[in-house]
């Protein structure tokens, strides 16, 4: 059984669910998985930080809170939160010469996001397929853990 | 002023006003290519974001993407898309056979581009010279890729000042009825203090 986790949106679910994301850009897939329980969960995130006054939206739109309200509900529905190892996808700069400089991208501002925030939470992350001037389709599969990234320019995934 | 509070008299202007600046680039475009070409709003929508790649047929249908921001006395950004098909006949048009399937090199990329730029430029002058503004466009960028990484890029601008986005699907159409319909997707981007001065301006000429 596969679940699409849509822009904006976050899922949470348990084996042998699969949560893909389709066509990211410079929007960022961060995947959180506990390997004893098999629970895991997804975000498809478009900005970096959440800002401090009247932001807008839903949390998991933002890669900092978003990756923490994962976190909590994984733990509410019984992950162990010590175990619990993350995946990062996307944060690419679909348009090459782009105004902003490639540091300064928010696709890297997406990426960097969300290793400051593992990193704050103590999470290692295992595995990562970030950058890059191509957009990719992700499939995490919760049965295994493994993670899948599809380029369309390329024919065989990435197994992360 | 948000998307959602438009009120259908507010949408018609900005279909209007579309498809006033869409019949300029129509005609600069059939200048270009050497015969008549049609382009047609049929539709302005406004969607959730997280919707926009599904309304372009699937985040993972191939496409071209090509952006430019509006600079001037208005602020915001344009991007316009093309389903690969559609890119390649769009290019067949431009600079002849082309062979079976899109093939992305300098002179397909620039041609494209410049499509976008003269697109872009008539569609904001149109728009300029009825709202009394000046509107220029900055240099295309191109991206082919899956829709929804190519439209995240805007995606992302808009997401920071609202939930909504509004898109204007544009058809293009050739002369002869043996060709196959050229279809292409316009998004207008504005800031959300844009949206307000251009409906006020729009207004005036109720």
């Amino acid at each position: 059984m596969s679940e699409q986790v849509s822009i904006a949106e976050a899922r949470i679910d348990r084996a042998p669910t699969v949560l893909k994301a389709y066509g990211l850009g410079s929007c960022v897939a961060v995947a959180l998985y506990d390997p004893e329980t098999r629970l895991g969960g997804m975000g498809h995130m478009l900005l970096p930080d959440r800002p401090s006054s009247s932001p807008l939206g839903s949390e998991s739109k933002y890669v900092d809170v978003g990756i923490c309200q994962i976190v909590d509900q994984l733990v509410r529905i019984g992950a162990n939160r010590d175990t619990l190892v993350a995946k990062i996808a996307g944060g690419a700069n679909m348009f090459e010469t782009s105004y902003q400089t490639l540091i300064n991208s928010v696709g890297a501002r997406n990426a960097k996001s969300a290793r400051r925030t593992l990193v704050a939470l103590d999470i290692p992350i295992v595995g990562e397929e970030v950058g890059g001037n191509r957009g990719r389709t992700v499939e995490f599969d919760l049965a295994t853990g493994k993670m899948l990234v599809y380029c369309a320019h390329t024919e065989h995934p990435v197994s992360l | 002023m948000p998307f959602l509070n438009l009120n259908n008299v507010q949408m018609d202007i900005l279909k209007e006003t579309s498809n006033i600046g869409m019949g300029h680039a129509a005609t600069a475009l059939s200048q270009m290519i050497g015969h008549p070409v049609k382009l047609r709003v049929p539709h302005v929508t406004i969607t959730e974001i997280s919707k926009v790649p599904e309304y372009l047929g699937g985040a993972e249908k191939m496409m071209v993407g090509i952006t430019l921001q509006v600079l001037g006395d208005a602020r915001g950004s344009i991007m316009l898309l093309f389903p690969q098909e559609s890119a390649h006949r769009l290019l067949c048009n431009l600079i002849g056979d082309q062979g079976k399937v899109l093939i992305m090199n300098e002179v397909t990329i620039s041609a494209l581009k410049e499509v976008g730029n003269i697109l872009a430029s008539a569609y904001l002058s149109a728009l300029g010279s009825m709202l009394h503004k000046t509107l220029i466009p900055s240099v295309p960028l191109l991206a082919y890729d899956m829709a929804g990484a190519v439209v995240d890029y805007v995606l992302i601008d808009l997401s920071k000042s609202s939930d909504l986005a509004m898109l204007v699907e544009t058809d293009f159409i050739g002369e002869s009825s043996s060709d196959l319909a050229i279809k292409g997707h316009f998004f207008l981007i504005p800031d959300p203090s844009t949206l307000d001065m251009f409906l006020d301006a729009a207004g005036e000429y109720q």
